[in-house]
């Protein structure tokens, strides 16, 4: 076995199998795993302590809008955009729920690049048939981004997991593929109102005009409180149009994370993590405890924040409320 | 002289004949152009009527030879071909004017037909006599073969371009094959391969039409020389019936279609390799028994004869056939044509009532799902959107799950498995073909002399002219043949046309099949997946691969989804990658096992660089390698020694038995490490 302070060495310089095996930490459910994460990630901030937190850019989008496709394009291009940039790519797949066990694809889309330190492609089982976040994808982010410049979280996008990526990205883009139907479909989707971005992608298909002018025109009535409204980039995956627009904007999103003076209208905020440990908990607990545990959480522990404050961390919250909870119900 | 009877064939003075047979051939080629021309020779010497030509996986998909991803594949499954140069050593000594050539070759089948052309322009000959078959469908290779290159509107471009070309220049050239015999091997019933291979052919006539390169009396012609090339399964009488009811769909639907007036164009011709999917590596020398049945399919009703023959090799399920196995195929094909009396008669079927009825079925099922694939916007629509590659994929497995549930017989695999050993088995070989290992040298050798001696200047330009036909939507035949002319290589003339069309990568079958593994040991393996899952800390993940080129991706296919219906989390990234992808997918993904599938018979080549990179990633101790494919029993101690954990071969066709297997493997590595 290899040392946890090694294996932070070489995965400091993004050598493919530490990155791998400190992954494999963070997403072990076992309970002893918690120990070793606090362990990782203390090594790693003492060993870099100034080290700017990576941008988490979410993508999702409906099956079939051709995020993947898209998403390689993309991060092959910011790779030859800059000699350092480092890019992680966490894509999300569904589980099978009869077996468990589930087919991860999205590699299948990724262009090889040989030898290249600065691309890591991790696929991840949603654990539900209906997308979303893995459970543990919250976590694998908290490594990533004191690895990698940018983090991209590839997601399959319905109903709740939408609100989780939102939560867990600092910029989301939802990619859409032109419809057949009236602008109403972009708003029953119900999707409208979470991203900073659209995507309309397949721009090469002959719908993909109307469906431009549609989307545009449901914006009014789905924000019409907006100020300015969110970008739409029109792309192709397949003849690479309008590609460079979208990546000028997620260079913008990387840009402006570090240099936090950025303009006030980038939705990209002050990088922390543990800002958005609460709300993960909470998940957490609900995935793993369902109401009730959440309820004991709200109830007798204070909530979330004030919970995570006292037991200090989110590896540690995520042990004492296992201990706490089971002693509550063995009451 | 007595008049003529009913049985009887007469020409056109009335005179009693016999049929002429069809034309004899054997799929072959190998090592080198010199070893496969020094074969071609002794088989035509043997008696054989036509050659049907084999090349290796990197020429079939655009590579060079010394290209790193072709180098374990370089003469393996057919013969490379680098240039010209190598051209003429293929054909020395074979008068390729008076000789019918068949190529199996598809995403570069503009590249192969330009070289023949080249060749015989260099020699003096007319091409205008030059007559066979480039196969260049490119259907079949999104839905089953693999070895497509470009995306499929490029794919039909440079096929219609060819048409566009022969019809002329080389007017008894068939440009294009219309194959549904790998879609019977992909597993399709009857009625699919009649459907999706006229649905295939029809989409292409509409191609043709839409171009409007054609006038009337061209497009009539053109019809005419669409041929198709299928395939003869163990069901042997309703293969018969299959093929009456092509020639008669195929008649009705170029007549009422496409207006074709003059009958000779409408007729349905057709060149056959009997299945290779039902033959056995379990008491192989029953395959023998197999093909000859198969064969019976396709020759006895003389109305739906097949126009050439090649037959597999009773050995094929365990290794690439030797001379010797393929001299026995061909002894049956002329046992048939000349010993027989079969062809003496005319169609013995003609006015049977269970012949017709079958027919007549088979004709409507067939219309009904043709109907439906043009209803989808014919047969590109229906690869993108996955329809075609799903409803094989089904199909295979209801064919898997009838042979493990034994309610399809395969005799001396799942009924009488129990025999005396083969004798044929014996001997110093073992039965099986060794590879001259000098091949791979000597091919990257005389690429490097070709490089050397020819104009570089002269084949710079001919590149640039092929690019820039490729952008402008000018033909790209003339052009191709002065790459030829130029010296200009395999790998250069496919990277030209990458850059412009870039590469496909088509939807895997993976999505939405269904297995039927129900019964309690899929819950036994289940339970020991979620044990694993406990102890690991993490859901077992397994990477199923396909290194090399090989595109025969449905053992692969089937595997991941087993995999998954059990519990496997599966990383499952299609084919033709290299050893370095997925030994880079498995350490990314932190894979726990890599399964590795190999029908090209580079199996210790490829284990071994898979073996080395993991290695090189210090990730030896914690990722396990499986390997499955056509692997000869010799070979398995040198993958062992390796380090390969498990091997399955076409024998271990229980599913649930190779789930088992794969989780046992994990289990005692958890146990080692008291886990």
């Amino acid at each position: 076995m290899t040392s946890i302070p090694d294996l932070v060495e070489r995965a400091l310089t993004l050598d493919k199998y530490a990155v791998s095996r400190l992954i494999g930490i963070f997403e072990d459910r076992r309970p002893d795993a918690s120990a070793r994460r606090s362990s990782v990630l203390a090594e790693l901030d003492t060993r870099r302590p100034d080290r700017p937190l990576g941008v988490i850019l979410g993508v999702t989008g409906t099956p079939g809008s051709g995020k993947s496709s898209l998403l390689s394009r993309v991060a092959v291009d910011l790779l030859g955009s800059s000699e350092t940039l480092s890019i992680a790519v966490v894509a999300v797949d569904p589980s099978s729920q009869v077996s468990g066990g589930a087919l991860l694809g999205d590699r299948t889309r990724m262009r090889f690049v040989p030898d290249e330190r600065r691309l890591f492609f991790r696929s991840q089982a949603s654990d539900n048939d209906l997308g979303g976040l893995g459970p543990t994808s919250f976590q694998v982010c908290r490594l990533l981004v004191r690895l990698f410049d940018c983090v991209f979280i590839e997601t399959v996008g319905i109903g709740q997991s939408e609100a989780d990526i939102r939560q867990l990205a600092d910029r989301v883009y939802l990619v859409l593929q032109p419809l057949g139907g009236d602008e109403v479909q972009f708003l029953k989707a119900g999707i409208i109102e979470i991203p900073d971005a659209f995507v309309l992608n397949k721009s090469d298909e002959p719908a993909s005009d109307i469906s431009f002018h549609q989307l545009q025109g449901s914006m009014w009535l789905a924000r019409p409180f907006d100020a300015e409204f969110p970008p739409v980039f029109r792309t192709s995956a397949l003849t690479g149009d309008g590609l460079g627009e979208l990546e000028a904007d997620m260079l913008g999103a990387l840009a402006a994370a570090v240099d936090s003076t950025a303009s006030a209208g980038a939705a990209v905020v002050a990088q922390n993590l543990s800002t958005r440990e609460p709300y993960f908990l909470e998940r957490w607990v609900d995935d793993e405890w369902g109401r009730r545990g959440v309820a004991f959480l709200h109830d007798l522990l204070g909530g979330p924040d004030e919970f995570l404050s006292t037991v200090g961390g989110f590896d540690a919250a995520l042990d004492r409320f296992d201990e706490t909870f089971a002693e509550s119900l063995s009451l | 002289m007595t008049e003529p009877q009913k049985h009887q064939i007469t020409d056109a003075d009335g005179n009693v004949v016999r049929d002429r047979p069809w034309i004899i051939r054997t799929y072959s080629g190998h090592s080198s152009p010199k070893a496969s021309n020094e074969l071609y020779r002794s088989n035509l010497a043997k008696g054989q009527t036509g050659l049907s030509i084999a090349f290796d996986l990197p020429t079939q998909c655009g590579y060079d030879s010394d290209d790193p991803i072709a180098r374990p594949e370089i003469g393996k499954v057919g013969v490379p071909i680098n240039s010209l140069d190598d051209m003429h050593i293929l054909f020395d000594e074979i008068p390729i004017e008076k000789m019918n050539t068949s190529m199996t070759i598809n995403g570069t089948a503009m590249w192969l037909l330009a070289m023949y052309v080249a060749l015989a322009k260099e020699r003096g000959v007319d091409i205008s006599e030059l007559t066979g078959t480039t196969q260049n469908d490119l259907i079949k290779e999104y839905l089953a073969r693999g070895t497509y290159i470009f995306p499929p509107e490029a794919s039909l471009r440079l096929i219609a371009e060819m048409y566009e070309f022969c019809l002329e220049e080389i007017p008894s050239w068939n440009a294009s094959n219309i194959c549904s015999y790998h879609l019977q091997e992909a597993g399709a019933t009857p009625t699919q391969e009649l459907a999706f291979a006229l649905a295939n052919a029809i989409s292409l006539l509409d191609i043709l039409a839409e171009r409007g390169h054609f006038d009337d009396d061209q497009f009539e012609r053109a019809v005419g020389r669409i041929s198709f090339f299928v395939n003869s399964g163990i069901r042997f009488v309703e293969e018969m019936a299959k093929m009456r009811a092509f020639g008669e769909l195929w008649d009705e639907y170029t007549r009422d279609r496409f207006d074709v007036k003059n009958e000779k164009y409408r007729r349905f011709r057709y060149g056959v390799q009997v299945n290779s999917l039902g033959l056995t590596e379990a008491q192989p020398e029953n395959n023998a028994w197999r093909i000859l049945i198969e064969t019976l399919g396709v020759t006895l009703s003389r109305d739906a004869r097949a126009r050439a023959i090649q037959l597999p090799a009773w050995n094929e399920a365990l290794s690439l056939p030797r001379p010797w196995d393929q001299q026995w195929s061909l002894r049956l094909q002329q046992i048939l044509a000349y010993e027989t009396d079969l062809l003496e008669y005319p169609d013995l079927f003609e006015g049977s009532v269970v012949v017709r009825s079958k027919v007549d079925e088979l004709k409507r099922e067939a219309r009904e799902e043709i109907d439906k694939i043009l209803g989808m916007g014919g047969v590109i629509p229906s690869i993108e959107s996955g329809y075609m590659k799903s409803s094989l994929v089904r199909s295979m497995s209801e064919r898997m799950s009838a042979i493990n549930s034994g309610e399809q017989i395969v005799v001396g695999l799942n009924k009488w498995a129990d025999g005396i050993d083969s004798p044929l088995l014996g001997g110093d070989d073992g039965g099986i073909f060794k590879l001259d290992e000098s091949a791979a040298r000597n091919a990257i050798d005389s690429l490097n002399a070709t490089r050397a001696k020819r104009d570089d200047a002269r084949a710079t330009a001919a590149l640039d002219a092929l690019k820039s036909a490729a952008r402008s939507g000018d033909s790209m035949m003339s052009p191709s043949i002065e790459c030829a002319l130029a010296r200009v290589t395999t790998g250069e003339w496919a990277g030209a046309l990458r850059e412009v069309f870039g590469e496909y990568r088509p939807a895997t079958g993976v999505d939405g099949q269904k297995l039927s593994l129900t019964n309690e040991r899929v819950d036994g393996v289940r339970r020991r997946i979620d044990a694993l899952t406990e102890r690991l800390g993490h859901r077992p993940r397994v990477v199923i691969g396909k290194p090399g080129l090989d595109g025969h991706s449905n053992g692969a296919e089937v595997i991941a989804v087993s995999a998954r219906h059990v519990g496997y989390d599966v990383i499952y990234s299609g084919i033709r990658l290299s050893p370095d992808e997925i030994v880079q997918s498995a350490v990314e993904e932190g894979a726990d096992l890599i399964g590795a599938s190999i029908l090209s018979g580079s199996h210790i080549e490829l284990t071994a660089q898979i073996f080395e990179r993991l290695a090189e990633y210090g990730a030896s101790d914690d990722i396990d390698v499986f390997v499955g494919g056509i692997i000869p029993q010799g070979d398995f101690d040198k993958l062992y020694s390796m380090g390969a954990k498990r091997i399955f071969t076409p024998s271990d066709y229980e599913l649930i038995e190779i789930m088992e297997s794969i989780t046992g493997v994990l289990e005692e590595r958890a146990d080692a490490a008291g886990i």
